[in-house]
């Protein structure tokens, strides 16, 4: 496919984005195609730009400079018909109305909604639909919000920092409902700082620093893209080892702990040269250090 | 309009017990209180009009002004707690909202007009069926500028200070618009003050067909600058915040 195919098929086509407050420039160009049906996590440190680019796919900033473009349309017209929905970060509920209620007003106003009591059902609170919205735990207010979300049954759900008020048993819980959505051919962006939420929910990760992608790939791409992987392994009696895709070689006694930008070839030339290495042990760098790599501040 | 996100609002609205006190029992019970005081006798004001029916008609748009008040009001809490973003997600939109708000205040503030003008006629306001048509539709279409008032108040106000505003425009609105005190009785700054707001102006078109000599003309226009002033706000108010 072309690259305007793509673009023209793309669930969320940004060019260009810019936005800046004052003179922080929050959006620093970003260039981004979500095919649908993706999962994608947008990470980043708090102040990256994840909220003020998910506003703009909403609608509910202006870009200062570039172009969104959600299933073809506007962020707008899309909100309207019903496409892209949001589960937002902050945002109280309504104080004086029962989750049923505030579901039921959301409702109200989309052309196409599926009834309140699935919405509650599918979010997983179908228990806590009489209950005031004042009188819910912070999981619980995530899964009413969720709920709100759900309710005109997107094709793109967005989410900004869902899991945030929640402990680990209702993350889960949370990410398996999720999941269930997802696996109806839903496309899903959500900004997160959890490294674990991206690297096990995701196909895709894109990571942002300082209002610009830094690394966009899968989560074992992003991984390799800062720092490749560990090749540890046994050489006895080996020199100065010389090999193809190291960065770095550290050595104590026999025990080599090589650096690779690429270990499939550094592998196969130790192994060429050295037939008595043994104990071989390729890691991967955790997600988390190559999160702290690329956003981390150069200093 | 989206009439069943209006039925919505409108359960949510008028469920609020401080709704139904402010709004509706204390104007019918001010009303019952002032009649049994000053209602006696026959009195009429200078106009020719009788007591209890003036009365009436103070009573009613008390009404109408506080009910409608507060919902305008509430935009503010909606704005603030993030409400209004996640109203953004659908589609409605920002007049939508507005004209939504809108129709609420005129909704809240029909059951204080209904009650009052009952009890006027259980306590002894007579007036030919027309009459009493044209009084319950004037009183009721004075919520209007009220209606605005609020939601300019929701428009600027944060919602701490909301409380006060609302509590601070009714009091006002009642004490020098006449509510309280007739303009009959008034001393002369008050009067002149009485008749730079709507409240006065609203009893003015309401009594307009019962007595001689109402100016109905300055009425409206008073009336009517009021209302195209507070839209004017609401509207550039609005822009600004989108």
């Amino acid at each position: 496919m072309t690259e305007t195919a793509v673009r023209a098929g793309a669930a969320v086509a940004l060019s260009g984005l810019r936005k800046r407050f004052g003179e922080v420039r929050a959006v620093d160009g970003i260039d981004l195609v979500i095919s649908p049906g993706e999962v994608v996590a947008l990470l980043g440190p708090n102040g990256a730009g994840k909220s003020t680019t998910v506003d703009m796919m909403l609608g509910l900033s202006t870009p200062d400079a570039g172009t969104i473009s959600v299933f073809g349309k506007p962020p707008r017209e899309a909100v309207v018909a019903g496409q892209i929905s949001a589960m937002l970060q902050s945002g109280a509920l309504l104080e004086d109305a029962t989750v049923a209620e505030a579901v039921g007003l959301i409702a109200a106003l989309h052309r196409k909604p599926m009834p309140v009591a699935r919405a509650l059902e599918q979010a997983g609170i179908a228990d806590l639909a009489n209950r005031k919205c004042t009188k819910l735990s912070g999981g619980q207010r995530q899964r009413v919000r969720f709920a709100l979300a759900l309710v005109c049954e997107p094709d793109l759900l967005v989410l900004d920092e869902p899991t945030v008020a929640m402990d680990v048993e209702t993350r889960r819980t949370f990410w398996q409902q999720m999941r269930a959505y997802t696996d109806t051919g839903r496309t899903v962006l959500f900004a997160t700082h959890y490294l674990e939420e991206a690297e096990e929910y995701a196909d895709r990760v894109v990571l942002m620093r300082s209002g610009r992608i830094v690394a966009d790939g899968s989560v074992a791409q992003v991984r390799a893209a800062v720092s490749g992987r560990t090749l540890r392994a046994v050489v006895p009696g080996a020199g100065d080892l010389d090999l193809p895709g190291v960065r770095a070689v550290e050595r104590r006694g026999d025990q080599f702990t090589l650096t690779c930008t690429d270990s499939d070839a550094a592998v196969r030339a130790l192994l060429a040269q050295h037939p008595g290495a043994h104990d071989i042990e390729i890691t991967a760098l955790g997600l988390e250090d190559a999160f702290l790599a690329l956003t981390g501040e150069d200093d | 309009m989206n009439t069943r996100f209006l039925a919505l609002e409108l359960r949510r609205a008028v469920r609020n017990g401080r709704y139904l006190i402010f709004t509706v029992v204390v104007p019918a019970v001010m009303y019952l209180l002032f009649v049994s005081l000053y209602g006696g006798g026959g009195g009429t004001f200078p106009n020719g009009l009788p007591i209890p029916t003036s009365l009436m008609m103070n009573m009613a748009l008390f009404g109408v002004m506080a009910g409608p008040l507060s919902i305008g009001a509430r935009i503010a809490v909606e704005r603030a707690i993030g409400w209004q973003r996640q109203l953004r997600l659908t589609p409605l939109t920002g007049s939508g909202y507005l004209f939504t708000k809108g129709a609420l205040g005129m909704l809240v503030g029909l059951p204080a007009v209904v009650l009052v003008c009952a009890l006027g006629a259980v306590k002894g306001v007579q007036l030919d069926a027309l009459h009493w048509v044209g009084v319950l539709v004037t009183l009721w279409l004075g919520a209007i500028p009220f209606v605005l008032m609020g939601i300019v108040i929701g428009l600027v106000a944060s919602p701490d200070g909301m409380q006060a505003i609302t509590g601070l425009a009714s009091m006002l609105l009642g004490l020098l618009g006449g509510i309280w005190i007739p303009a009959d009785v008034a001393p002369d700054w008050l009067a002149t003050l009485m008749k730079v707001l709507p409240v006065y102006w609203i009893k003015e078109l309401a009594q307009a067909p019962l007595v001689s000599g109402a100016d109905v003309k300055q009425a409206l226009l008073v009336v009517g600058l009021w209302v195209v002033g507070l839209s004017l706000i609401a509207v550039r108010r609005y822009r600004a915040q989108s």
